[in-house]
C-alpha cells in the first residue's frame, strides 16, 4: 500500500512531461458529476404532484438543500447584481467540492480534489471572475486605479497579494484533503487496519470535507466582494 | 547506505517533523483565538450567531493557511527532496 503512495496513472502525450492526462482524477470527477446529475434527476422526478397533496420526501430534501444554500451564500454577497448572477455558480462550486470530498469514504474511490490541478483550476476560475466582475461593475479605469489605494507606491504590494489569493485558496483545499488522505493511508498501512481508519475517514472525509467546501465557496464570495468594492 | 546519504535522510525526516510540529503552533493558537472571541460575541448577542459563525469559519480558514503551508513544505521535504 505504501509502496504506491503518490504514484498515479497518467496518460502522456508523447515524450514531454508537461502534457498529460491524469486518468484517476478524470474518472473520479466524472463519477462525482454523474452522481450529482443522477441525484438532481431523482429529486426532480419526485416534484410532480398536486399543490394540495402533502409534500413528498424528495421535496423536503430539496427544500432543505436550498435553505442551506440560501442561508450560507445568499446574504454573503454585498452587491445585488453579483448576487443574482453568481449565486448558482457559488452553489455549484460548493456542491461539487462537497461531493468530491465525500466520495473518498467509498472504498476504492479517491477525491478528485486530492489532485492539485482541480483546486487550482477552481481557484483560477474564481480569480478571473472576480477581476471580470470588478471591471464590469466599477468600470475598467476605476478598477485599475483601485490597485493604487491607499498610496500609489503600494501598488506592487497589492499586486502580489492579488497573485497570492488563488495560490492560498487552492492550497488550502488541496492541503486539507490530501493531508487527510495521507494520514488515513499511513494509519491503515502502518498502525491499525481496523475500526480506527473508519473513524478517521468519517472525520476527514465527511466533516473536514464539508467544512472545507463551505470555506472554499465563502472565500470565493469574499474575494469577489473585495474586487467589486474596488 | 553511505554516511552522507544517511545524514541527508535523517535531516530530511527531522526537517519535515519540525516543519509540521513548529508550523502548526501558530495556526492552532490563532484558530483558538478566533473561536474564543466568536464565542464571546455569540454569548453576548445570540441573534447574531449565523453571521458570526460564517465570519468565524472564514477567519479560521485564513488563519489555517500557514499551517497548510507547513504541511505542504513537510510533504515536499519527504517526497520531493
Amino acid at each position: 500500500m505504501l509502496e504506491h503512495l503518490g504514484e498515479k496513472l497518467v496518460f502522456k502525450f508523447g515524450e514531454s512531461n508537461v502534457l498529460g492526462l491524469d486518468i484517476t482524477t478524470l474518472i473520479m470527477s466524472w463519477a462525482v458529476m454523474a452522481l450529482i446529475i443522477a441525484f438532481a434527476w431523482w429529486l426532480r422526478r419526485g416534484l410532480d404532484q398536486d399543490l394540495e397533496d402533502k409534500p413528498s420526501g424528495r421535496l423536503i430534501i430539496l427544500e432543505w438543500i436550498m435553505d442551506l444554500l440560501d442561508e450560507q451564500f445568499a446574504n454573503a454577497f454585498e452587491n445585488d447584481t453579483i448576487k443574482v448572477e453568481l449565486y448558482s455558480f457559488i452553489s455549484t462550486l460548493f456542491i461539487f467540492i462537497t461531493v468530491s470530498n465525500w466520495i473518498s469514504i467509498v472504498p476504492g474511490f479517491t477525491s478528485p480534489t486530492q489532485d492539485f490541478n482541480i483546486p487550482l483550476s477552481f481557484a483560477l476560475l474564481v480569480f478571473l471572475m472576480s477581476h471580470y466582475y470588478g471591471m464590469r461593475i466599477n468600470g475598467t479605469g476605476k478598477y485599475i486605479k483601485s490597485f493604487g489605494k491607499p498610496y500609489v507606491f503600494m501598488a506592487p504590494i497589492n499586486l502580489i497579494s492579488e497573485v497570492a489569493k488563488p495560490l492560498s485558496h487552492s492550497f488550502r483545499l488541496f492541503g486539507n484533503v490530501f493531508g487527510g488522505a495521507v494520514l488515513i493511508t499511513v494509519l491503515t498501512a502502518k498502525l491499525i487496519p481496523i475500526l480506527l481508519p473508519a473513524f478517521f475517514q468519517g472525520f476527514y472525509g465527511l466533516f473536514i470535507g464539508a467544512i472545507q467546501a463551505l470555506v472554499f465557496a465563502l472565500l470565493a464570495v469574499s474575494y469577489i466582494n473585495v474586487a467589486v468594492e474596488g | 547506505m553511505e554516511l552522507s546519504a544517511g545524514i541527508v535522510t535523517a535531516a530530511k525526516y527531522l526537517a519535515a517533523g519540525f516543519a509540521m510540529g513548529v508550523g502548526s503552533i501558530g495556526a492552532a493558537y490563532g484558530e483558538g483565538q478566533v473561536a474564543s472571541h466568536a464565542l464571546d460575541g455569540m454569548a453576548r448577542q445570540p441573534e447574531m450567531e449565523p453571521v458570526l459563525l460564517r465570519t468565524m469559519i472564514i477567519g479560521q480558514a485564513i488563519t489555517e493557511s500557514t499551517g497548510i503551508y507547513s504541511l505542504i513544505v513537510a510533504i515536499m521535504l519527504l517526497m520531493v527532496v
